[in-house]
């Protein structure tokens, strides 16, 4: 694994500092993408997993939000340290991002072709006319018929699955080396997630730029994402190649989460199995291991800062059990 | 095909909508249609009025209505009709150009405060305030005096009164629009604060504003009245409805259609904006409508 890194993310942390007090969303977490790789970011609802993403483009609303330390090094730059316009020029551009939302993540004034023609227009320069056909082509790329006359639409005339493929036109506008997309089809109906998803990991491919993929669907990790990310409490809780997370998952959280994933070939019978207990609260996080309080194995761990440890070659697991290799499962 | 059917479908925008929408409600339908009506006649009232309006017939002064005047005469033989019409000018340029001002002042400010720091917001809102807690018409009256009578003067003089309204609004607006997902989806494709605020958050806060121009109108319609009533507005002989109310009621009992002539033009053109600011308050936002 010595192919070159596009993002090194080093131990951030990003806080919000609340009326109720300091929301530890991301905890310190460190990952890595590679050239043309596609990662997987995994878990459940407020983890951070948004928030980490976010992050890297300096996109936390401040106040409340702040990205207390770390480092995000994206092409030998640290782009915390960068400055506000140096970081315009690279969103959009360089990193692009795709939202969870399509129905309102598109401005209802504005014209689809006006807005996918923004992104070339800032940095690319073009001028209005250039920017529209170029708009065109992009449109026709992520699937939108007609898309000579739908580019004079407004968003209220497309369906969810139509915007989607309208933000991920914008994201790929300017051939960017890295996309996030944070949960790109949660909003969208199961048919057209699959559509939504091969759309981008053949756009990607073909311009080979590298993914983050978040979702807290461990269906759609296996297919796209080489490598997986779990996150559990604004940590990162076990990280390794999709396949072996998949096989053998170390940490009983990604237990529960693979466990909890419904599959239309077991009988009605069989309960559809589910983590117990709520996610954490990360103003009062409890000691030592975020998961144990829910965790079925954990009566016995001794309360101590849990640390990534590598357990197979390339696999990583913050779980004391998973250490010594023993698995109770 | 699915596809085919929906291309032919004409596109429509937002605005289109809200016009659809705003031809169903009949009051701001005839609203809009009485101005029209009001503002048609007073461009064209030079070609087809047989009078001047400064034109004296000192034979038929104080006359009440009849074939030639269909409004009668004023004390000095003037055409009332003809001379209302003049003034309907006088009031639709006052209602209209004031709010430009408006605009030009309310709309920058505005958007800046909502998007300065919270200090710099502050002081502007402030600012704001002592503006709206002053008497409007001591103000205009103020402002008269400094810059002079000309009906320029007078449409800047409303103007930078009026303003605050539309500041307050914006500021208000842009706020509430800034939270919107798309804001953080163009942060996300490198636009800068300033090209958000101008491209995405001004268009999307016109609405409101465009409404509170409208209700706007009559209140600088009913202010130059006002101020010509007491004669500190346009200057003689350009006909103003305030100025021939003023004149009217010297006379009152002898003739008491010089007064009821220009009061009800007043409120028949206040009404029809209110109506069609109404009208226009529910189109572009058809939550509100109940």
């Amino acid at each position: 694994m010595t192919v070159e890194s596009i993002l090194d993310v080093d131990n951030l942390t990003t806080h919000f500092f609340t009326q109720d007090g300091l929301v530890k969303a991301v905890n310190g977490v460190s990952y890595r993408v590679a050239k043309g790789e596609t990662i997987a970011m995994v878990g459940e609802s407020g983890c951070g997993k948004t928030v980490s993403a976010l992050s890297i483009l300096r996109l936390v609303q401040e106040p409340p939000g702040k990205i207390v330390s770390g480092r995000v090094t994206f092409e030998d730059v640290d782009l915390l340290k960068v400055s506000n316009s140096e970081m315009r020029r690279v969103r959009g551009a360089k990193i692009a991002m795709v939202f969870q939302e399509p129905m309102t993540s598109l401005n209802p004034v504005l014209t689809i072709g006006r807005q996918v023609s923004e992104t070339l227009e800032l940095h690319q320069h073009m001028g209005r006319q250039a920017a529209l056909r170029e708009t065109i082509k992009l449109l026709g790329m992520v699937g939108i018929p007609q898309a000579e006359r739908r580019v004079k639409d407004y968003p209220h005339h497309f369906s969810g699955g139509m915007r989607q493929r309208v933000m991920i036109a914008m994201a790929i506008a300017c051939h960017p080396r890295l996309l996030i997309a944070d949960e790109p089809t949660t909003a969208l109906d199961a048919t057209i997630q699959a559509q939504i998803l091969e759309l981008i990991k053949n756009l990607t491919r073909e311009l080979g730029t590298s993914v983050i993929l978040i979702t807290h669907n461990l269906g759609i990790v296996a297919r796209y994402a080489q490598r997986v990310y779990v996150m559990y409490a604004g940590d990162i809780v076990e990280h390794g190649p999709a396949q072996m997370v998949y096989d053998k998952p170390r940490h009983p959280y990604t237990l529960g989460l693979l466990a909890s994933v419904p599959r239309l070939d077991e009988t009605r019978k069989t309960r559809l199995l589910s983590i117990q207990g709520q996610p954490p609260d990360l103003i009062y996080p409890p000691p030592g291991c975020a998961f144990k309080p829910r965790c079925s194995y954990g009566t016995q761990c001794r309360d101590e800062e849990p640390e990534l440890v590598e357990v197979a070659p390339g696999h990583y697991c913050s779980c004391q059990l998973s250490r010594n290799g023993k698995l109770p499962w | 095909m699915a596809i085919a059917a929906e291309s032919i479908r004409p596109h429509r925008s937002l605005w289109t909508d809200a016009i659809i929408r705003l031809r169903r409600n009949r009051f701001a339908v005839a609203g809009a249609v009485i101005v029209f009506l009001i503002t048609i006649s007073a461009f064209l009232v030079s070609i087809f009025s047989p009078y001047g309006y400064d034109q004296q017939d000192l034979d038929a002064i104080l006359q009440g209505p009849s074939k030639a005047h269909p409004f009668g005469t004023d004390v000095l033989g003037c055409d009332v009709l003809t001379r209302l019409l003049y003034g309907a000018r006088t009031s639709l340029a006052v209602g209209i150009f004031a709010q430009f001002i408006v605009l030009v002042i309310g709309i920058p400010i505005g958007a800046f405060s909502a998007s300065a720091s919270s200090r710099v917001d502050n002081l502007i809102m402030r600012f704001v305030d002592v503006i709206y807690a002053f008497p409007d018409i001591l103000f205009i009256i103020l402002i008269r005096s400094v810059l002079g009578g000309s009906i320029y003067m007078m449409f800047l003089a409303i103007g930078l009164v009026a303003w605050v309204n539309v500041a307050r609004l914006i500021r208000g607006q842009v706020l509430f629009q800034k939270q919107r997902d798309f804001v953080i989806a163009a942060r996300a494709i490198g636009a800068s604060e300033n090209y958000i605020t101008v491209k995405h958050l001004i268009p999307n806060s016109l609405g409101p504003v465009i409404v509170a121009v409208t209700f706007n109108i009559p209140r600088a319609i009913f202010a130059e009245a006002a101020l010509s009533y007491i004669g500190i507005g346009v200057k003689p002989p350009t006909p103003s409805w305030g100025t021939m109310i003023r004149d009217g009621y010297d006379v009152i009992f002898a003739a008491s259609h010089l007064v009821l002539f220009p009061a009800v033009a007043i409120a028949v053109l206040m009404l029809s904006f209110t109506f069609l600011g109404d009208g226009l308050r529910d189109a572009l936002d058809p939550r509100l409508r109940r």
